[in-house]
């Protein structure tokens, strides 16, 4: 990778760093709880970055929500908050991105790969953070499905779609 | 949306603003890990500090709070969640929901809790420069094997940097949909995509901008360490927040 590449690749990185910080803020009223869009941007890093960058992304992310920062869902920071209970989720976050990407790339980068490789992405964020949220929480498995998972999916089947739209617009505009 | 958020840096000289960042991460790591186990005293009397040096450091309570509107919603959600899960004493049941004394109990202070950590976290990024935030984690992942710390700074101070940014950018466009009548539209997918598709055009060509001005500059990552400037009361806030500390986890 050439200097200037891993420059384009730091800045872009970072730009999503932000955006996946901030994503707790950008509400799009439908219905009448608004979604917001901090886990779609995680995702479009994955596919855009690659899952190198797209990884360095979202640790940075978490490196600056445990140092302070409140950039957690909520407004929330601190290393406390990986211990409560959604902090499966917040790590959950690296191995979805990094498996996004690496499918998304080896499918060969097309609309329909991109979906695929967000659903299983999605999954693998739930796959950590509702036995995570059962621990914490003392709840039955049925109910941490219930409450960290089940509400979530129309939305999250809805962000898919439109991070795949979005992202092939986005990657001749980007030009990585 | 875009004129405060909790990632302002507002510039003043109180004490927070002079403390070393890399104490204030610790103060910011070991109460929030105290937190966990706190009474309802201990965060009350928490409450109360925090609200001491929101008026230290010249922020004011009331706005911040109206313009977090939106994350005091999301606190009320969890309340509720706690509320309507956990069994016990019912309060009352109807429509097959029951609420309970227990809940009522847990679910209120959880999310005091939450906005307590949420408090700290607007106090630290209010008071603290993105190049201090920058300067200390560089200090802090120095030892980390494999971490490219001066890349993960860099990273990080372009990160801050960016946030207020697209925050201006998100509501120009969120304006100029409104301005178009978007928000009538009532497919959802179309609705996201009509916003976050010009915001991301919008922020890469930012962020093509500054590459190019970085470019230009000949940027690398063998830059001169950055040096701290404590201001010599940091002795008595480290031993201050391991008292706090020890408060919230006893009582």
């Amino acid at each position: 990778m050439t200097s200037s590449t891993e420059l384009k690749m730091t800045v872009y990185s970072s730009l999503f760093v932000a955006l996946i910080a901030i994503g707790a803020f950008i509400s799009i009223p439908i219905g009448p709880v608004p979604i917001v869009l901090q886990n779609m941007f995680v995702l479009l890093a994955s596919i855009i970055l690659g899952p190198l960058w797209g990884l360095a992304s979202v640790a940075v992310y978490l490196v600056i929500g445990l140092a302070g920062l409140p950039v957690f869902a909520g407004g929330t920071s601190g290393i406390g908050k990986l211990f409560g209970p959604t902090g499966g989720y917040l790590l959950g976050y690296l191995p979805c991105v990094f498996i996004t990407a690496s499918i998304s790339k080896g499918l060969g980068k097309k609309m329909s790969s991109d979906i695929i490789a967000m659903l299983i992405g999605s999954l693998i964020v739930y796959a950590a953070g509702v036995p995570w949220l059962k621990v914490v929480t003392s709840m039955t498995f049925q109910k941490a499905l219930a409450v960290g998972m089940v509400p979530f999916l129309i939305g999250d089947a809805l962000k898919i779609l439109a991070a795949a739209f979005i992202a092939k617009t986005l990657r001749p505009v980007v030009k990585l | 949306m875009a004129e405060i958020t909790p990632f302002t840096y507002r510039p003043g000289d109180s004490i927070l603003h002079l403390l070393d960042t890399r104490l204030k991460f610790f103060i910011i790591s070991l109460v929030n890990i105290s937190m966990l186990p706190a009474g309802f005293i201990s965060t009350g009397f928490y409450f109360f500090m925090l609200l001491f040096f929101f008026k230290k450091t010249g922020l004011r309570f009331f706005s911040m709070l109206s313009n977090m509107k939106f994350f005091l919603i999301l606190l009320v959600f969890v309340f509720l969640a706690r509320a309507f899960t956990i069994t016990g004493d019912t309060v009352f049941s109807s429509f097959g929901v029951t609420v309970s004394n227990q809940g009522l109990a847990e679910g209120g202070m959880v999310a005091f809790k939450f906005f307590l950590i949420m408090l700290t976290g607007i106090i630290f990024s209010a008071t603290t420069k993105p190049s201090s935030v920058k300067t200390a984690v560089q200090w802090f992942l120095k030892p980390v094997p494999f971490v490219p710390e001066k890349r993960v700074a860099v990273m990080i101070s372009l990160a801050l940097c960016f946030m207020p940014v697209i925050l201006r950018q998100a509501k120009e466009v969120s304006d100029a949909q409104k301005a178009r009548c978007a928000h009538l539209q009532k497919n959802p997918i179309r609705k996201t995509i009509g916003i976050v598709l010009p915001l991301l055009k919008k922020t890469f060509l930012s962020a093509d901008n500054l590459i190019l001005a970085m470019e230009s500059r000949c940027y690398s990552d063998d830059r001169t360490d950055p040096e701290f400037n404590p201001s010599g009361k940091e002795r008595g806030f480290f031993f201050g927040s391991i008292a706090v500390s020890i408060c919230l986890i006893l009582f």
